[in-house]
């Protein structure tokens, strides 16, 4: 301590002392640090039962006058754990300990302000940065897989930073979106990509915590943009002191979470030459008599096995490929590396980082790099204003493949015949006719499919301090985020084929802006009245613009980009804005530490809807009670915390659903290359936002001087005046019209256990655990409908009051009939069976929605050795595989079949699930609960091994802290279901009804990497 | 106290202004779309909504190309194949379309947007200079009659199959849709009915229409609309009449037939011999002909309809019609629809001198010219040799090969009484289902067709 600090503090102590004895008062002075020792900044310490208190100073040290009778300090900081300290003697020195999210005086930041966790009357899960740090993963939402009650995580296949479906207590949805909010330092961030992923770019190794809010109270102050729950993502601070430095280095290989198996050479030409001859038989033709063959099905199928084998012979089964393997790549590999400082002065503080990320997927041509760089400053210009900045930057840049129903897709290229040599003689890949469908693997040769992400999430704030309790707030943010898809296919691909070379560029930019304004008044009133008030506003404003240009014919296939475009053939582009105002204000009221109680609302004006509907109020009320405090529990040896909770609210949705959806619209056409009008919406002038009511009934309980915590959440979510395009006669010239029908109801309960097995000196053991089950039903449709269902041929998503969303509604397989082998469907009764698939009756058979989620994670530490362990866990959802008609489909046509396809009717009395084989005549490939399975699974989700040296060994050479470690993602799964991987919603249908659908997805990744990180 | 109060009041004025210029900011209005009252407000926007249904009847799904493709499949009889990896056409091709058949829906549903279209440019007429109100009043109603026409041949029980007054046609929509109600829930009209309202809308756009119009419709494509539901209804005399105006009004305008018989197909612009075509370029334009029936090399996709050797067995050597067929993609293809971004010919100046011929015969007369001319007229052409007189079996023989595989076959089989591949010209598997989600969206107002 330098000179002129040592005489400020004696001045503040005469001064101080000077008030005591005309004031009653004592002055307490004292330093905040972390465990390290380093000063923290801007902890707030107050007098225990009372509101009075202060912040500490950049350098960790503070001054408090209390009351003289005051007897202890609490003491709190973001991030870390709350500490209640005895006031002893003049100069304390107090040292917080890192929070851990079990802990019950963690501050927890809530929409608008924080919380200490003790006082929280909702359901905020809090999910630690560190304890996902260093996941080699591309996006945050797939680390918080399993980590949270309630919150499902689903990625939708195995393509790297590609989509994935994140819901919080279940969809209450089933047109506008069913995603959570995201808030990154309160900036409400875009979520809604162009294509890819837009939480990809966000690199997570930079976030300090995730807190999400599930119940209504917690939410509601996002009022109309929260009724699916939102994630608030803080990122990483500085603290003043010694600048520490950070790096860390991960390299490891991906593989595919498991292949599916398909028939060999000899397999797909004896089962194909029977399906030809079953065929034949139909139509009563032998075709073994030569006299019969010309013109027979077996003809046909000989003569494409020919064409099929190229120069090989398949007669004598000269080729066997597996073509599924060549959909991966062999050498999948990680790359990571973060660097981060973090350091600052009395005054200001700063947190920068760099990283960098580059991880291939499984697929062929799949890459993702993202290169990422963050600034996060914070600055107290004087006792009354405190001002700072938070900014990130990033590019991704992915290598993408195309959606799972195209045939240029790697995974495919399963479809091809085993019996057809990968390349001809000249060591040419193969295409059609040779190959049965186009060869994907021309496209790892020929095209060329990259996404560029430019993104920038930062905001502004300045905090003003107008009297003792009252502070006025604003943020002002911006989320830009600018995509280029840079596509070119060359003149052997599929689709640059006939134009010699295809290309396409599209522009995609869109810019947020959002200003919060707001003031907070804290208080006690009496010593136990706390109050804490805040009331405000909120605008945001959305623009995206998008660009589209397409040319074609290309003089050589190293050119690449449109002005190598012999013929420009396509152009566009759009704009679409929308914009949201509110007004929200929030009341916590507690009582004597005992009782709490708070009352929100807020106000929400938004741009999408019609004029009589374009304001909503969102009010919310919750209460909690304290036991642990009364004097009956006070001094209980078993019990050490207790709590009651319940909470009550109403949230909405206005996103997912097009910014102009009220309007009846009519747009560009064109013909003969003039353009046209025509129309393109209906209106619906009374479209309304969706409101959810949400009640949450909920307990806090720490057992054993907190050794054993935990919660237990009972809630019941009733979404009403759903947004759905409901389906219109074709006649009307519409298909669909969006309007709001019908209700939706999420009800479930949510268990988290969190404890301490073994604490002892050298050896620790955590656990922690949460289950949690949610029940879907929709309620309502439009009153008169009760069934919208959804057989398209393929899949049997259906809308059923009653049921779950996108419940599989539709035939029942029967088996193949033994006498004949014909499928056999059940009729309308459930009991007698029929052949003919337009005659069979529909039911339930299958629900997509799962009924329980788990995840179990196990800490283990020796000495410097650490072990985490975390399972995650799927149950009671089924997965319908919608390439059943192709890949499993009794040779219905030259698709390689799977090989259960081997146990086929072949002769009467013949009792199995696989209908005779029959090529061209579809017996069986109508979608049915022929293609549904149980989709359940376990899953290793993360297993994590480290070492830290131990500080003797840190001195020697000089570093402040050295971890090495591996780990692994998603190395064992446990599931019956037979396809590539349960977890999947196969990328091209995916939607709220659209769920449970498996197309050629590609299997999860599952890697194994190796890491150090050395702090200086 | 002052400043305290000072620093209030700014704070709160900040906000004031803040939340005053943020709620203008609500208002927005979409950029690439407008509304209902813009669309339809003045002659240059009806006009423009009349080349969108230009666009809309174009689809893929209706004279790009499916409604071509689905008669040739439905009347296969062995001479073609669908071999593509698609199920749905396959469906057509076995006769054992699934009611959910994507295909069967979009053909619905687009045929239906087309004749909302129409209906909202019936409905503003008088928006549009008193000049041009008959001919784009003439246009609407063709492409009205050209849908309903689709409809009903693909979706009812054919003319031939009879009890006309009481089969089950498809619903009429006559009206523009501004909103659903229970007047949008529409029951299917008889099969006479619809065949009386198309003749209706026919007989009165080829009134209004001009006797050119660019690619668009103009007289002899009304009239020779008209030919063709004359034949369907086995009207000869007005069939004949109709095919008779056509060719007389065409040809006196510069339509002819093309100087070769290759010449009629694979075209950048309309042949002479086109009387309606679907224009298409690499900007615009849906051609599935080409997409189905061509090969990767020429940008279509597998080659998915191959051609039988039963089929190339009904042309003698010489016929410049079977020179056109070629071989790719390990299988013979229609030369027809060979290139990628041609024209998509609807209705060829050849079809109605061989339906005038037919109507002729049949009605014993020589409206415009003899059959036999007639006849020799089309083999000419084709590099044959003339006949000396004809058959009605030669006059039906020669349109089948003039007219292959664009799109005729299953409307000639079913009013010729035929059957293909062992399923009679009346059973109930020629005849497409209601699609599914019609039936369910209709709130039990829709009839399913027999045997689905």
């Amino acid at each position: 301590m330098n000179m002129r600090k040592t005489a400020a503090l004696l001045l503040a102590v005469t001064l101080c002392s000077v008030q005591f004895l005309w004031a009653q008062t004592k002055t307490v002075i004292g330093k905040v640090t972390d465990a390290s020792g380093a000063p923290l900044a801007n902890a707030s310490i107050t007098v225990k039962g009372s509101r009075s208190g202060t912040a500490s100073g950049a350098d960790g040290t503070f001054s408090l006058s209390v009351p003289d009778n005051a007897k202890v300090l609490v003491v709190s900081a973001v991030g870390f754990e709350a500490q209640e300290v005895a006031i002893t003697g003049s100069l304390l020195s107090i040292s917080l300990r890192e929070g851990d999210s079990r802990n019950m005086d963690e501050v927890i930041v809530v929409g608008y302000g924080t919380k200490i966790k003790k006082d929280l009357t909702g359901n905020i899960a809090r999910v630690k940065g560190s304890e996902i740090a260093n996941t080699p993963v591309a996006n945050f939402t797939q680390a918080l897989q399993g980590r949270a009650a309630g919150v499902f995580v689903e990625s939708q296949n195995g393509k790297v930073g590609e989509g994935i479906k994140v819901r919080i207590r279940g969809a209450g949805s089933i047109s506008a979106s069913n995603s959570p909010l995201y808030v990154v330092d309160g900036v409400p961030i875009n979520s809604d990509p162009n294509s890819g992923n837009s939480l990809a770019d966000i690199n997570f190794n930079d976030i300090e915590t995730f807190d999400i809010l599930k119940d209504a109270s917690a939410a509601a102050i996002y009022g109309s943009r929260a009724a699916n729950g939102v994630v608030l993502i803080t990122t990483k601070k500085g603290r003043a002191g010694k600048t520490q430095l950070n790096v860390n280095m991960q390299y490891g290989t991906n593989k595919p979470t498991g292949y599916r198996g398909f028939l060999d050479a000899k397999e797909y030409v004896d089962l194909l030459r029977e399906a030809a001859i079953n065929s034949d038989n139909i139509e009563g033709v032998d075709p073994l008599d030569p006299a019969q063959y010309p013109g027979s099905w077996l003809q046909f199928a000989e003569n494409r096995l020919t064409r099929y084998s190229g120069f090989s012979d398949w007669r004598t089964l000269q080729t066997n490929t597996n073509w599924e393997k060549l959909a991966f790549n062999e050498d999948s590999k990680t790359k990571l590396i973060d660097v981060s400082a973090s350091g600052g002065t009395d005054k200001t503080r700063f947190f920068v980082s760099g990283g960098f990320n580059d991880q291939d997927g499984i697929l062929f041509g799949n890459n993702f790099q993202r290169i990422s760089g963050r600034f996060n400053l914070d600055h107290e210009a004087s006792n009354k204003v405190k001002l700072g900045f938070n900014l990130s930057v990033a590019r991704t840049i992915a290598n993408r493949v195309a959606d799972d129903n195209e045939f240029y897709t790697p995974m495919q290229i399963v479809a091809l015949a085993p019996i057809t040599p990968v390349r001809n003689q000249a060591g040419v890949l193969y295409d059609r006719p040779t190959t049965t469908y186009y060869n994907p693997l021309i496209e790892l040769e020929d095209s060329r499919y990259t996404s560029t992400v430019f993104r920038n999430i930062g905001g502004l704030y300045f905090n003003y301090k107008v009297t003792q309790g009252l502070v006025f707030k604003s943020e002002f943010g911006v989320d830009i985020q600018s995509q280029s898809d840079d596509r070119f296919y060359g003149a052997r691909t599929i689709i640059g084929q006939s134009t010699n070379g295809y290309g396409e560029a599209t522009w995609f930019r869109r810019f947020n802006y959002n200003t919060n304004n707001y003031l907070n008044y804290t208080k006690i009133f009496g010593g136990v009245h706390d109050l804490d008030a805040t009331a405000g506003m909120s605008f945001q404003s959305f623009t995206t613009d998008l660009s589209f240009v397409s040319g074609e014919d290309f003089p050589v296939d190293a050119l690449k980009k449109l002005a190598s475009a012999g013929r420009i053939t396509g152009g566009s582009t759009s704009t679409s804005e929308s914009a949201i105002l509110s007004y929200f204000a929030r009341a916590n009221y507690k009582y004597d530490n005992k009782y709490l109680l708070s009352l929100s609302g807020r106000i929400d004006g938004s741009s999408r809807f019609g004029k009589e509907n374009k304001y909503g109020f969102f009010p919310a009320v919750s209460a909690g009670w304290i036991l642990s405090e009364e004097n009956f529990l006070r001094n209980s040896d078993f019990i050490s915390f207790l709590k009651l909770r319940g909470s009550f609210g109403l949230t909405g949705n206005d996103a997912g659903f097009g910014d102009f959806a009220q309007l009846g619209l009519w747009g560009a056409a064109k013909y003969n290359n003039v353009s046209g009008l025509v129309p393109t919406q209906l209106a619906n002038p009374e479209l309304k936002w969706e409101k959810s009511a949400q009640t949450d009934i909920g307990i806090d309980f720490g057992l054993f001087d907190n050794r054993l915590t935990g919660e237990l959440d009972y809630y019941v979510r009733n979404t009403r005046d759903l947004i759905y395009n409901v389906p219109v006669p074709g006649t009307s010239g519409f298909a669909t019209q969006t309007v709001n029908i019908g209700s939706m109801q999420n009800k479930g309960f949510e268990i988290v256990l969190n404890s301490v097995n073994v604490n002892s000196r050298d050896f620790k053991w955590n656990s922690s655990l949460n289950v949690s089950k949610n029940k879907n039903k929709i309620t309502k449709l439009d009153g008169d409908q009760t069934l919208i269902p959804g057989n398209d041929g393929r899949y049997l998503n259906s809308l059923i009051v009653g049921e779950g969303i996108g419940v599989f509604y539709g035939p029942k397989f029967a088996g193949a009939d033994p006498a004949n082998g014909d499928a056999l469907y059940y009729l309308p009764d459930g009991k007698t069976t029929t052949n003919d698939y337009n005659d069979a009756g529909d039911f339930v058979v299958g629900d997509p929605n799962p009924d329980w989620i788990a995840g179990l994670n196990n800490n283990f530490s020796y000495k410097g050795i650490e072990l985490s362990v975390l399972f995650q866990g799927v149950f009671g959802n089924q997965i319908m595989n919608g390439a059943g008609g192709f890949m499993s489909a009794s040779f219905d046509w030259f698709d390689n079949q799977t090989r259960d396809q081997l146990d086929r009717w072949q002769q009467p009395g013949d009792i199995t699930n696989v209908p005779q084989l029959r090529l061209g005549y579809g017996n069986g490939i109508g979608a049915s609960s022929r293609y549904i399975e149980n989709g359940s699974y376990v899953r290793l989700k993360n297993i994590t091994l480290a070492y830290n040296l131990t500080s003797k060994v840190l001195n020697k050479l000089k570093i402040r802290s050295a971890r090495f470690y591996v780990t692994g993602v998603n190395l064992a799964t446990f599931t019956k279901y037979t396809g590539w991987d349960p977890e999947v919603n196969t990328d091209y249908r995916a939607g709220n009804r659209n769920q449970g659908s498996d197309f050629y997805a590609a299997p999860q990744i599952k890697s194994l990497t190796f890491g150090i990180n050395l702090g200086f | 106290m002052k400043i305290i109060m000072k620093k209030y009041i700014s704070i709160v004025m900040i906000l004031a202004v803040l939340v005053s210029s943020c709620a203008k900011k609500l208002d927005l209005l979409p950029q690439q779309s407008v509304a209902e009252e813009v669309a339809l407000s003045s002659d240059a926007n009806v006009k423009k909504v009349l080349n969108g249904a230009y666009d809309a009847i174009s689809s893929g799904n209706l004279y790009g190309g499916n409604v071509f493709l689905f008669s040739e499949l439905l009347a296969a009889n062995d001479e073609i194949r669908w071999e593509g990896t698609f199920n749905q056409p396959r469906e057509v091709w076995l006769k054992s379309m699934l009611t959910t058949n994507s295909f069967v829906r979009d053909i619905w549903l687009n045929a239906y947007t087309t004749i909302n279209i129409s209906n909202n440019i019936l409905s503003a007429i008088n928006v549009v200079n008193t000049a041009d109100q008959n001919r784009v009043k003439g246009e609407a109603l063709f492409i009205r009659a050209a849908m309903y026409f689709e409809l009903i041949k693909f979706y009812a029980k054919p003319y031939s199959a009879g009890s006309v007054s009481t089969a089950p046609g498809v619903p009429l929509v006559l009206t523009p849709t501004r909103g659903i109600d229970q007047s949008s829930f529409v029951p299917r009209s008889t099969v006479e009915q619809v065949y009386t309202q198309i003749l209706s809308d026919l007989n009165e756009a080829e009134g209004l229409l001009p006797n050119t119009n660019t690619v668009y419709a103009a007289k002899p494509a009304a009239a020779a609309l008209l030919a063709r539901v004359y034949l369907q209804m086995e009207r000869f005399g007005d069939a004949r009449d109709a095919a008779n105006r056509a060719i007389t009004v065409a040809t006196a305008n510069g339509k002819n037939l093309a100087g070769t018989y290759a010449a009629a197909f694979n075209n950048s612009a309309n042949s002479v011999e086109y009387l309606f075509g679907i224009q298409v370029s690499a900007q615009d334009g849906a051609n599935n002909m080409h997409l189905y029936w061509s090969i990767p090399a020429y940008g279509g996709r597998d080659g998915d309809v191959s051609i039988q050797a039963t089929h190339l067995a009904l042309y003698s050597a010489g016929d410049a019609r079977l020179a056109l067929f070629y071989v790719g993609a390990g299988d013979t293809r229609s030369g027809k629809w060979q290139q990628q971004y041609k024209v998509l010919p609807v209705i060829r100046l050849a079809e109605m001198y061989l339906t005038r011929a037919e109507a002729n015969f049949r009605a014993g007369t020589s409206v415009g010219d003899s059959p036999l001319n007639d006849i020799n007229r089309i083999r000419n052409r084709a590099g044959l040799t003339s006949l000396g007189a004809v058959t009605l079996a030669d006059i039906l023989a020669e349109r089948k090969l003039e007219l292959a595989h664009e799109g005729h076959a299953v409307h000639d089989l079913k009013r010729l009484r035929l059957s293909a591949d062992g399923f009679a010209y009346n059973d109930n598997k020629m005849v497409l289902p209601i699609p599914q989600r019609e039936i369910d969206a209709s709130a039990g107002v829709l009839v399913q067709n027999d045997g689905y």
